[in-house]
Formats: C-alpha cells, sequence, structure tokens
C-alpha cells in the first residue's frame, strides 16, 4: 500500500477544496478521493458542502484519507487541511479559504498570478503555494476548470497515481458525456504538468495564525427575532456577489446606449442602474446610468438583449469591476 | 460499525466486493439488488438521490423496479401502500417535510399489515426552512407503528437495507419497516462500503419472492377485504395484533442479524456498545455522531477516564432490556437527543432510557439529556467532550445539576442584533400611474395601456440585488418583469424552490416587500387564507392607522414543482375564487433539489430522473399543460407569459392586477430558463424561451372569462420554427434530435401541434 506523506493526530492527510458552484469542484474531490481509494488502495472519505448552494456559490468539498487500519469515525468538515485547492481565486475576497493551514501545507491556486503576488493577496505567513492556470487552461482545452486542478492536485499527491485518474475519468465521463472524455483527460494532463510550485519557510519568530473555527452565528437566541421572522427586509444587498463571475463580465459604452431597458428586462441580478434626468426637450426620462458590479454574476444575458453595442462582454481583469462599477442609491435609514 | 476489512474478509461467506459510495448510493444499490418491484418517490433533500441513482441504473437497465414519480409525498406513500397490498415488495426513500405529508399513511401502512421499506434520511423538520440533518422527523416515526433500523454509516445503510425486507416480511412481524440514517452525514459522504458482490446472493438471503401464504388482492380465487371500517370493541385488538408483532421484531432481527453476521461477517446487535465493559460515564448518541463519539471515548480512555458510549442499532422496538444492562453498572450517562420534545424534560432518548432504567430498578444511574446539533449543526469531537464532561461531573457529584438543557445554542451579541437598514419602498414609487387597466362595458374585456419599457425602469424593483441563484437564472428577470406590471403594495408568498431559497438564506432577505413562505404544497391555501384577513380586517376597519394607501396586491410565486405537489390547494383557491395571483415560473423541473422530473418536464426531456441510457430516453410521459387546467376551474384570467416578449408580459400583469383586485383568482404561467440544468449556457436563456415560443411548445395567450385570446401567434409573425429549433438550444434535450430517439421526438411534435391547434380553435371560438 501506498504510503501518506503527513498525517494528523487522527492518521488522516486531508484536503480541502474551495470553489464557487458550477466549477466541478465537487466532482473533482469525489474523482480525487476514488482515485486514492479505489485505485491507491487507502482508505478515505468524501463528501462537498451540502445544501441548496446555487452555481456562483461559496462552496468546499473535503476529502480524508488514512490507512486501511483506520477507522473513519469523523463526518465533520476538514479544518486543518494539508492541501488546499481553491479553485475561484477571488473567493479569498469573502471566504477565508486558507483557515486552518499548517506551515508545511501546501495551497494550489487556479490563478495567473506568482507565487508571490498569491502570497502576499492571501496574507499567507509560511506554507508552499502552488499555481495553476486553470482557467486558461480549460478555455484552451474547451473542457472544464475541475479537470485542470485535479491534474495539479495529483503533482501534490505523489501517493496517486495519474494514470489511475484517467481510468476514473473515463468511467466517471464516459457514460453520461462520452465527447467530453478526450478533452478532459488532455486538461488534466496539462494541469500535472503545468503546475508550479513555491515554498515559502515560516519566518524566525513568525507563528502560523491559530485555527478559529467560525460557526457562532451573528445572531443568537437573545437577539434572533421571534419564529425567525426577518425585520430587515432588502439586507441582501449587503451581499458582494462578485465572486460568483468565472471570468466574464459585461462592459457598458454610455455613448452607444438608447436607454430601451432591453438589458433591465433581462438581467436576473437588477444590477442596472437608472437615473432620472430631463431629455433634450427638458421632460423627465431614465436613463441608465452603468452597472453595479457588486451584484453582476457575469451571466451576460444583457450582452444579447442589447440592441446596440454598448454592452459587451469581456473578461474579467483585476480592479475594473472596482473602478467602473456605478453603485445602486439605496434608500437607506441610515445614509 | 466502522468496518474492519481484513477481519471481514476472513470471515464473509459470500463474496463481497468493495465500493466507494455514500449512504443513499448503498440505499439504491441495496434496492437494485433487492430488485423491488414498485417505488413511489417525491424529491426532498437529502434521500432524493436514491430515486436519481435507482433511476441512472434503471435507464442501463440494471434493474426492473418501477419508479413512479408522485405529485407529492402524500400521493407516494399512497402508491406505496397500494402496492404493497398487491403483494410484491415495495420501496420509498424520503425525508422530514416529505415524511410528515405522508405521516398520516404510515399508521395506516402497519396497521394493515402490509410490509414494505421505506429509507428515512433524517432531515429537520421545521419552519423556517432547514434542509439538513437532525432527528426530528425520526422522532415522529416513533408512534407509527414500523420497526425502525438505525444507521450510522454507509455501510450499516446497505446492511440494514438487506435485512429490513427480510424482517418486514418475516411472518412474525409483518410491518413495514424504516431505515433510518443521518441526512447529509451519511447520505452524502462517500465511504468504503462491502456490500454483497452478487445480487442472487443478496436474493438467497432476503428469499426469491416474498414469503408465500399471505393474502393480497390481486388473487381472483381469494377476494379480501383491506381496510374496513373498524371501532371499538374490535380496533383495540388488531392494536394488540401489531403491538405483539413490533415486539417480535426484536427477536426477529437478531436471527436475521445473525444469519447475516454469518454470511458477511458484519455484526449488528440490537444495541452497539463501545468499551462499555468496565465503563463509569457514558455518552448515548444515535447515528453518524455516534461514530463520532468513539473518537472521544478511545481519548478520554487514554487519559483514564473509563469512558464507553452507546448507540442503538434499532429503536422501533425499543431496545429497554439491553441498555438497562449496558449501564446498569455506569455512575452517570449523558444523553444526546438531536431533536427535542418540546416540553417534555427532555428529548425521546432520554426519557425512553429514563423508562429502561427505572423498569429494570435502576435508581443510581445519573442521566443527564441534552438537545444537540439540530438542523444539521456540525458535531465535533469538542462537544462529544463536553458531553461526557457532564457526566464525570454528575458521576462525581452523584446529582445531576442541569438534568435537560440544549447545548450549542448561542445568545447572539445585542450589539448586533438586527437593525432595520432599508426604508420601506414609497407607496408613491410604487404606483407610477403609468400603466392603466380600463374595463370595456360593452364587451366585458380589459383595455390596457403601457408606458415604453424605458419609463417603468423608474418603478422600484420587487426584490433586491443580492439574492444567490445561478447565473442567467431566467426566474428573476422574468418575476421583476412581471412586477413592472403591477402597481402599489404587493404581499408575496413564495412557494418552496429555487426562488425562496435563493432570496431568504437566514438573515438575509431580498424581498423589499412583506414575503411569506410555508410548506411547499400549501401556497396557495395559505395565501387564500391571508387574503381573507386582509378583507375581513378592512371591513372592521383596522387598518386605518396603519398608514395603508390601497389595497395590497397578494401575489403568491411557485415553480413548476409547486404547481405538482400544491395542485390541489392551488386549484381549491381558484374555485374558491379568493382575489390574488398564482404566478408560476416554470423551468420544467425540481430545479432546487437536482433537477429531477415535474410533470411539466417535456417527453424525452432529460433530468436526474429521467436519465438517459440504453434503456430509456428521458421523460417517458407528456408535459401537464397547467394553464388549461386552471382555465377549467372557470377563475377571471389565465395567462402565458415570457421575458422574450417583455411588453406582452407586462400587459398581462397588469390585467391580472386588476381581476386580482377586482373579481378574483388569476393564475398565469412564465416560461423560464434554467442554464445549469437545461445544460445551455448562461447568456442564452431569453433566446432559448423564445424559441420555446416561436416552436408552439408554449404559446402566448391569455383566457380571460372563460374567452382564450392568443397574444403571439409566431405562424401570423412569420417566426414559426421547427421543434427541433428550441431542442437543439438545450443540452438536456439534444439526444431528442438524434435518429434513434425520432419516435419520441414525433410524439412529442405531435402533441405540441395538437395542443397549439386546440388552442387556435378556442382562439377563434368564444365558446371553446
Amino acid at each position: 500500500m501506498v504510503h501518506l506523506p503527513k498525517l494528523n493526530e487522527l492518521g488522516f492527510f486531508e484536503i480541502r477544496l474551495e470553489s464557487i458552484g458550477g466549477l466541478g469542484a465537487n466532482l473533482a474531490g469525489k474523482m480525487l478521493a476514488e482515485a486514492g481509494v479505489e485505485g491507491a488502495g487507502l482508505n478515505g472519505v468524501s463528501f462537498s458542502s451540502y445544501g441548496s448552494e446555487k452555481k456562483g456559490s461559496p462552496v468546499k468539498a473535503h476529502i480524508r484519507f488514512c490507512d486501511l487500519e483506520t477507522s473513519i469515525r469523523d463526518t465533520s468538515p476538514v479544518e486543518r487541511p494539508h492541501i488546499v485547492s481553491i479553485f475561484q481565486e477571488a473567493l479569498a475576497k469573502t471566504v477565508n479559504v486558507i483557515s486552518g493551514i499548517y506551515e508545511d501545507s501546501t495551497v494550489l491556486v487556479n490563478s495567473r498570478k506568482t507565487p508571490e503576488q498569491l502570497k502576499e493577496r492571501m496574507k499567507l505567513i509560511g506554507g508552499t503555494i502552488a499555481v495553476i492556470d486553470a482557467t486558461g487552461i480549460a478555455l484552451e482545452e474547451k473542457n472544464r476548470v475541475n479537470m485542470a486542478m485535479l491534474g495539479a492536485m495529483f503533482r501534490l499527491c505523489p501517493f496517486l497515481d495519474p494514470e489511475t485518474m484517467k481510468g476514473v475519468i473515463r468511467k466517471s465521463l464516459e457514460k453520461k458525456y462520452p465527447q467530453t472524455v478526450a478533452p478532459a483527460l488532455a486538461t488534466f494532463e496539462r494541469g500535472y504538468q503545468e503546475v508550479v510550485f513555491q515554498t515559502f519557510a515560516l519566518p524566525e519568530g513568525a507563528s502560523m495564525p491559530a485555527f478559529v473555527r467560525a460557526d457562532t452565528p451573528v445572531l443568537g437566541y437573545e437577539t434572533q427575532p421571534l419564529g425567525g421572522l426577518i425585520v430587515n427586509p432588502g439586507n441582501s444587498i449587503l451581499k458582494d456577489l462578485s465572486i460568483s463571475r468565472s471570468g466574464m463580465m459585461p462592459h457598458f459604452k454610455e455613448e452607444s446606449c438608447i436607454h430601451c431597458a432591453q438589458c433591465d428586462n433581462v438581467c436576473p441580478d437588477n444590477c442596472f442602474v437608472w437615473e432620472e434626468l430631463p431629455d433634450k426637450k427638458g421632460r423627465p426620462q431614465m436613463f441608465l446610468k452603468g452597472i453595479d458590479y457588486q451584484y453582476c454574476k457575469g451571466c451576460l444575458k444583457c450582452i444579447h438583449a442589447c440592441p446596440t453595442d454598448a454592452l459587451s462582454g469581456e473578461r474579467e481583469e483585476d480592479n475594473y469591476a472596482d473602478e467602473h462599477r456605478v453603485p445602486h442609491l439605496f434608500d437607506l435609514v441610515v445614509q | 460499525m466502522a468496518i474492519n476489512l481484513e477481519k471481514e474478509r476472513r470471515t464473509a461467506k459470500v463474496e463481497q466486493r468493495v465500493v466507494f459510495e455514500s449512504g443513499n448510493e448503498m440505499a439504491a444499490y441495496a434496492a437494485q439488488q433487492i430488485n423491488y418491484h414498485i417505488m413511489g418517490y417525491f424529491p426532498i433533500s437529502p434521500s432524493t438521490e436514491v430515486a436519481q441513482f435507482l433511476d441512472l441504473m434503471k435507464a442501463n437497465g440494471q434493474h426492473d423496479v418501477k419508479l413512479i414519480p408522485s405529485d407529492g409525498e402524500h400521493s407516494s406513500a399512497g402508491i406505496c401502500f397500494g402496492a404493497s397490498t398487491g403483494g410484491g415488495r415495495v420501496f420509498n426513500a424520503t425525508s422530514a417535510n416529505g415524511y410528515m405529508y405522508m405521516l398520516e399513511q404510515m399508521p395506516v401502512q402497519s396497521g394493515t399489515r402490509f410490509p414494505m421499506v421505506m429509507n428515512l434520511v433524517c432531515r429537520s423538520v421545521s419552519g423556517p426552512l432547514n434542509i439538513h440533518g437532525d432527528h426530528s422527523d425520526l422522532y415522529f416515526a416513533l408512534n407509527t407503528g414500523w420497526p425502525i433500523l438505525m444507521c450510522r454509516d454507509p455501510q450499516a445503510v446497505y446492511d440494514m437495507n438487506i435485512m429490513a425486507i427480510k424482517l418486514a416480511e418475516d411472518p412474525e412481524v409483518r410491518l413495514p419497516v424504516l431505515v433510518a440514517s443521518d441526512g447529509y452525514f451519511t447520505s452524502h459522504q462517500k465511504r468504503r462500503v462491502s456490500t454483497f458482490a452478487h445480487s442472487e446472493d443478496v436474493l438467497k438471503f432476503v428469499g426469491e419472492t416474498p414469503p408465500a401464504g399471505f393474502l393480497h388482492t390481486l388473487d381472483r380465487n381469494n377476494p379480501i377485504t383491506v381496510g374496513p371500517y373498524m371501532n371499538e370493541p374490535d380496533y383495540i385488538n388488531n392494536c394488540y395484533q401489531q403491538s405483539q408483532g413490533m415486539y417480535n421484531a426484536e427477536r426477529v432481527f437478531e436471527r436475521i442479524a445473525d444469519e447475516y453476521a454469518e454470511l458477511t461477517g458484519r455484526e449488528y446487535p440490537m444495541l452497539d456498545l463501545y468499551r462499555m465493559e468496565d465503563a463509569e460515564v457514558a455518552v448515548f448518541l444515535m447515528n453518524s455522531a455516534s461514530e463520532i463519539i468513539k473518537d472521544v471515548v478511545d481519548e478520554l480512555r487514554r487519559q483514564g477516564i473509563k469512558a464507553g458510549s452507546i448507540a442503538p442499532n434499532v429503536i422501533r422496538p425499543f431496545p429497554q432490556k439491553q441498555i438497562a444492562e449496558a449501564l446498569k453498572h455506569v455512575k452517570a450517562v449523558t444523553v444526546g437527543d438531536r431533536a427535542d420534545s418540546y416540553g417534555a424534560h427532555g428529548g425521546n432518548m432520554t426519557n425512553e432510557i429514563k423508562a429502561a432504567l427505572f423498569t429494570y430498578g435502576n435508581h443510581s444511574t445519573k442521566v443527564v439529556s441534552r438537545v444537540y446539533g439540530l438542523g444539521g449543526k456540525e458535531f465535533y469531537a469538542e462537544d462529544g467532550h463536553h458531553l461526557f464532561s457532564l457526566a464525570i461531573d454528575a458521576a462525581k457529584q452523584d446529582r445531576v445539576e442541569v438534568p435537560f438543557d440544549y447545548y450549542g445554542h448561542t445568545p447572539g451579541d445585542k450589539e448586533k442584533a438586527p437593525k432595520r437598514m432599508m426604508n420601506p419602498l414609497r407607496f408613491e414609487d410604487l404606483k407610477t400611474g403609468l400603466i392603466t387597466v380600463t374595463r370595456n362595458e360593452e364587451t366585458g374585456k380589459l383595455g390596457v395601456r403601457i408606458p415604453p419599457l424605458r419609463a417603468l425602469t423608474k418603478k422600484p424593483k420587487r426584490i433586491a440585488p443580492g439574492h444567490g441563484a445561478c447565473p442567467g437564472c431566467g426566474i428573476f428577470s422574468g418575476l421583476e418583469l412581471f412586477f413592472k406590471g403591477i402597481e402599489g403594495d404587493i404581499v408575496a408568498l413564495f412557494h418552496t424552490g429555487c426562488a425562496m431559497v435563493t432570496t431568504t438564506g437566514y438573515p438575509y432577505s431580498s424581498h423589499k416587500a412583506t414575503y411569506i413562505h410555508n410548506l411547499f404544497q400549501n401556497g396557495a391555501a395559505t395565501l387564500s387564507g391571508l387574503v381573507e384577513m386582509f378583507w375581513e380586517r378592512k371591513r372592521r376597519g383596522e387598518f386605518d392607522k396603519l398608514g395603508l394607501s390601497d389595497d395590497f396586491t397578494f401575489v403568491m410565486v411557485t415553480g413548476d414543482g409547486g404547481m405538482d405537489i400544491g395542485m390541489g390547494p392551488a386549484i381549491g383557491a381558484a374555485l374558491r375564487n379568493h382575489r390574488m395571483i398564482i404566478v408560476e415560473y416554470d423551468n420544467e423541473g425540481y430545479m432546487n433539489t437536482g433537477a429531477q422530473l415535474s410533470y411539466s418536464t417535456p417527453l424525452g426531456h432529460r433530468t436526474s430522473t429521467s436519465n438517459l441510457g440504453s434503456a430509456q430516453q428521458g421523460k417517458v410521459f407528456h408535459h401537464k399543460d397547467t394553464a388549461q387546467i386552471m382555465a377549467a376551474t372557470n377563475i377571471p384570467y389565465v395567462f402565458t407569459g415570457s421575458e422574450a416578449y417583455p411588453q406582452d408580459l407586462v400587459k398581462k400583469a397588469a390585467k391580472a392586477q386588476w381581476y386580482a383586485q377586482n373579481e378574483g383568482l388569476v393564475y398565469g404561467k412564465i416560461l423560464i430558463a434554467c442554464p445549469l440544468n437545461w445544460i445551455s449556457k448562461d447568456d442564452e436563456g431569453t433566446n432559448i424561451v423564445d424559441a420555446a415560443v416561436n416552436s408552439c411548445f408554449f404559446p402566448l395567450y391569455e383566457v380571460e372569462h372563460g374567452q382564450t385570446a392568443i397574444t403571439y401567434n409566431p405562424d401570423d409573425k412569420g417566426k414559426r420554427v421547427p421543434l427541433t429549433d428550441w431542442l437543439k438550444t438545450m443540452g438536456k434535450t439534444r439526444h431528442l434530435i438524434k435518429p434513434e430517439n425520432e419516435v419520441a421526438l414525433k410524439s412529442f411534435e405531435q402533441e405540441v401541434e395538437r395542443r397549439w391547434q386546440v388552442l387556435l380553435a378556442k382562439h377563434e371560438h368564444p365558446y371553446l
């Protein structure tokens, strides 16, 4: 049987996948676990964060490996991972993706940035950063991000055999999606080959942040209105949904806009911001001012609805959304 | 039981095969090996996957179980009851509110003594809605007269499912059996599981066919009367027979479990005891948490504390004697109940354990009761240590300081108590006056004038951004477009579904105006009650102080799933003609629970319960015509709409509001895109529903006072496209274009054309 490189006190090697729904992290986690259990003969458990999380919402997948003699009794999520695999770089904005890592853990990120840049961005003190441009590879190979991530994760798990994985990919896909087998294998292979690493030693005197379990809700039995009522309607405006975008976003060119409201009619996320202004004849009229990118999930329905070239779909670049956001002006109690 | 593979390999007498699967997969796998005759089911998380896996296997010809997608759990239980009277083997799986909805069928199933097996994938029964795991549904099962087998991990789910049917059918038992596992913790975690390598070995164990000699409803030479009218003095005797059957189940289970252990090496005593031989303190937990606690026991033992844990493998019949025996020398035990029995000073297990101790004369063991882990709250080893610390304290002090409490609840920070953030929408912003509806006194029809849609962007959206729907979800564009046509204040009720879940994740709400959610099937009844409360309180002058400028428009929002399970209440509300609107967003499936088929799913469409494979190509029956069903209730106004035709939809909304305020109930159906489950690109939704309209799959029309008017005729506009132009836009339907599915495609095309022609005829003739 294969040898697991590190074990925690209960005898587990633990992996956590951080993603948004729709990138296939759940499937990747299952496949990785199958390769360990069915391929490498380990004992293991695999599961995802459960619930009604939709595409674009933060999700996690958890894997524990151990030897066959170790009983798996724990059903709780992986809190101290030896490997964290981050499918969506922007997640770090709203989720503590590296929570609970050890100083010798590896953090794999789907990114075009360098390990140094990512270390800064994620405020990593010590550990190994592995980078793979999974989105880029997936676009080129016309396949999915999860296969490239899976390839990279295999490099990080030397106890797993990539050839076994290719078998699992075939098995998982050929029934439901036979046409995707070849591109998936190519994407996996590139993920495996193209991942780069850099280890950052924990600076002398520094220590890794202590792990804190964040499961205490903001409200409690002394403050929660009876019966689960929400007495603060519309407060979902506080949410930042920009992490739901998986690479694309609409750009707005005001000078081409005829203010026809076709975009507004099809937008699922109420992102278009309007203002009443006098038209050329001085009569009050509605004008589209722009897009509130805080809520835009990048579906690009508006691009099709737009009869001019005022809206176009573009690859998301750093800071574009922040610089071009036109915020909704909500009627707040405290302005 | 945590499996010890080495040990099993030594002792299993029949060939075993190791798989890596979840609890739900194992329930389905066992059902496939048993090859039940019938499964009636209705999707509800977290048990839905059981039917999905069975459908996937069925699509590939791996079993013959007839899978019947019902219109709600009450029906699924009815299907199962009916089928079980027919003498074959019957299977079901459900959870939480689904179980509650079928609850009245449970004592009928047991009281009439027809065996079957149902998996209860345990989940919180609640309002506010919680879909995660606890035992509150299970505790309702305690009094139904079904033996209950408990599964702590996927291995146990498999093993108990195999044993359950044998137990149910045993001549000494003859009762339906419930197999309970923990939602998500067990149902969705993949583990190594040993299974019978060959289905023949399973059938050899459970019997190729049910035991002979029992009466059933399909034997013409032995007609029987099932379910007579039985009052006193006979009824108590039926109950006594049932009680005997239940107590027999203990002996029979032990016998079956012995036989099973012989074959597989896997043992299931009534009670699973871990390091209890010399234990002085113990914790009693059920299912998944009872495994986690074993790690805690090991840790405490290392510290020199004589700790042990107890978990039942069967809770009906309750292993009273075994528990009393196990606790005989224990100084204190903490009983963790994963559900409360409000007001009973302890959860059900606490009180049953206390009864066991009392019955067997044990007055010394201290019992600490804690309710923990509700609604899927994780149970960590640290929590196990806490439960043990309570028992250790009680043992030390020889008294229980706090006999009953919750564990894991949090007070919250007063500073962070909810404060209103947004002002309520201003009435004058909502009542723009831009839309006018006038009734033509001669024709009785309504005339509607709407401004350019640009002008309506001034009206505030009813739903705040920040909801969690998928990118490209058609629900909110469709709904907001509809709301653009509604003037003034609304009160909304959302049925269970994506729109509800994504807008109200506590403590957030995207609803700027008042919103209600009730059970999946009961929205129309609920809103009709509120509508009548409004009119009655208004009549009594009770709103004079509340700043109400105008009557509310009451809008119920439902998915197509809600109109399946809620069809009865919707028809009831329509027949009573309450002044309210029911607007359905139809995305052709139960998308919230993972894309199972709904009755609105068209023929041949692929869903997670109408899979593609060598033996099945998508859904096998035609789509429901909900608009026509509702029109047949003779309500004042019925419409269909789509975001691809915005002016048409806004006008219909304005009419809907007029009728709902002045005459009675309105029903409307909006076809909306679900990119995730239609397997289409996020940006294509509007175009896809446009193609659905232009192919005449989804005609735009209205029925006003019984008179049908097609409001957009693609033939007249020269926009008609073949059905295949629509079907090729979605991954869920592309297979229909392949030559091997020609028969299904033809059938679908004919049905669409037939319905379109009927509609055209109705359009022409006011009395059709």
